[in-house]
């Protein structure tokens, strides 16, 4: 509300031509997406400075050489099993916790009763240091993909799950009641008023959990596995590799922008309602 | 009273306190019918339970004792022959306006295109005509209890409760929609109970009044006001007889605010 106040008010008296205006105000969105750049590109061109002057090359590698490492990737396609097996367990695992967490935390939202006997121990596995129980689940789930899967849904349905709980119960009394005094049965009062009235709560929670689905299956990996990006940055680490190390982070880094860009574009979808397009008129 | 639709029986309402093992009593045998097509005022000092007794009426809380009686069946559970319109507007944000006075029509039921045509005309009912795609944060508080007023009579319930829905405008927004309001409820001849504790209020658009003491509340007096419709709401004093009505029922509530302005 406030940008396009502002934008009204910086347009000069002279009214310019609409297309003068236009092109005016996308340069300034590219002037700002420049300025969000600008701290980016000058950490990476300190790295390839202060690589082999500052410290060793062998410790840090440099950008130079990680871009190397991953055009060698790619074109050899040697990276691609790692990310389809990692890709395939960041989906599932953010999925299946995403999923759970809504309904467990919509369910113990809305019933007092289950909440009652449930709360406490929620609460009590919520305190568990979820990565402690990485080498459980792969005697549990084996050694390949579902032990990872486990791991990263554990940690996302928590998140997600405390959302939607505090989200349900925060649900505004009066609004309920007036649904129901409008004709509302108990499905009707989900789909009209708890969800929506939950959603906020339950973007939230879904974009918290991108990044610890990543810990989950980046840490499962770690522990045990023949495939994934996990095992990826393992072995070069383990092999003095800084270069691979980077390069896979790289590619996780690029997982997460784009999980987040796509929870962002969520977000905006379900949250019109709260971000105003216009002023509010001020006649009664 | 045949042509009565809701009648409060006898009512009596305590809380609990916390960290008291004695209930507080809020109502005290209350009893009062509310006439078919007439608007009735509750009125009284705040705190007095006057939201209670809505809250009874449409089913949301039972007395402790006594009832409510809708058309002679004794409320229990949600009523849905009726419709609430709350202090604050509580449109419901994640819905536009046209999406708000349509939900009532859609949990009941009704077929799409005669919710579009009603939603429509009670869209134009309260002059809130080009702003159905608008979200209740694009709109004034003036606009949001437009709203709200409207996605009650969409549905055309049978008794409309009001909780001091005019309590939070400003002046000039309240007399307009107390106007509007007067309007409204006689083209379509509601019946509804409003309550509040502005004296002037009640008396410019109701029927009937009925005062209530402070807690425990006790009926004080039940006052007929028989002044001519339509009445003027923006220059209320102009009309002498409604001198005469101010003063009786200023009469009865005058005890309660000397009450409440005696030291403690």
């Amino acid at each position: 509300m406030n940008e396009i106040v502002e934008r009204a008010l910086d347009r000069p008296a002279g009214k310019p031509a609409p297309e003068r205006a236009a092109l005016r105000a996308r340069l300034a969105v590219w002037g700002q997406r420049l300025l969000v750049l600008a701290p980016g590109i000058a950490l990476i061109a300190f790295w390839q400075w202060a690589s082999g002057r500052i410290i060793k090359e062998l410790y840090v590698s440099k950008p130079t050489a990680v871009v190397e490492r991953l055009y060698e990737l790619f074109a050899s396609g040697e990276i691609y099993p790692h990310l389809w097996i990692t890709g395939q367990e960041l989906v599932f695992g953010y999925l299946i916790g995403v999923g759970a967490g809504i309904v467990g935390g919509y369910a113990l939202g809305r019933s007092p009763r289950l909440s009652a006997i449930f709360e406490p121990y929620v609460m009590a596995f919520y305190g568990i240091p979820k990565i402690a129980l990485a080498p459980l689940f792969i005697i549990w789930f084996g050694i390949g993909m579902w032990s990872k899967v486990a791991l990263a849904a554990i940690m996302v349905f928590f998140l997600v799950f405390y959302n939607v709980y505090s989200g349900v119960k925060s649900v505004d009394r009066e609004l309920v009641n007036l649904a129901k005094v409008m004709g509302a049965n108990e499905r009707q009062l989900t789909t009209h008023v708890y969800l929506p009235a939950a959603s906020p709560y339950v973007v939230l929670g879904m974009r918290m959990a991108i990044p610890y689905s990543v810990i989950g299956v980046i840490v499962g990996e770690f522990t045990s596995s023949m495939q994934g990006l996990g095992l990826f940055i393992h072995e070069a680490s383990a092999t003095y590799d800084p270069a691979g190390v980077f390069a896979g982070i790289t590619i996780l880094l690029a997982f997460v922008i784009t999980a987040n860009f796509l929870a962002g574009r969520l977000e905006r979808r379900l949250l019109r309602w709260r971000t105003p397009m216009g002023a509010a008129p001020t006649d009664i | 009273m045949r042509d009565s639709v809701l009648a409060f029986d006898d009512i009596r309402q305590d809380f609990p306190v916390p960290g008291r093992s004695t209930a507080m009593r809020v109502l005290d045998g209350i009893s009062f019918e509310v006439r078919a097509g007439k608007f009735t005022a509750v009125i009284g000092p705040s705190g007095c339970g006057k939201s209670t007794l809505l809250q009874m009426a449409a089913g949301l809380l039972a007395p402790t004792a006594g009832a409510v009686r809708h058309r002679g069946r004794k409320v229990e559970g949600v009523n849905r022959e009726v419709g609430f319109v709350p202090q604050q507007a509580q449109l419901f944000p994640w819905k536009t306006l046209a999406e708000n006075i349509e939900l009532p029509l859609l949990l009941r039921g009704v077929a799409a295109d005669e919710r579009r045509e009603r939603v429509a005309q009670a869209i134009r009912s309260v002059a809130l005509d080009g702003f159905g795609n608008h979200y209740p944060n694009q709109l004034s508080g003036g606009m949001q209890k437009r709203g709200s007023i409207a996605r009650t009579l969409v549905y055309r319930p049978d008794v409309i409760l009001m909780d001091e829905p005019f309590g939070a405008l400003d002046a000039q927004t309240r007399m307009v929609m107390q106007s509007d309001l007067q309007t409204l409820s006689a083209e379509v001849g509601a019946t509804v109970v409003f309550v509040t504790h502005d004296i002037t209020e009640a008396i410019l658009l109701a029927d009937d009044v009925v005062v209530l003491s402070q807690r425990p509340s006790r009926m004080l007096a039940h006052i007929p006001i028989d002044l001519p419709r339509p009445r003027d709401m923006f220059e209320p004093f102009r009309n002498p007889r409604f001198d005469a009505a101010y003063e009786t029922v200023w009469a009865a509530f005058s005890a309660q605010v000397a009450g409440a302005r005696r030291p403690h």
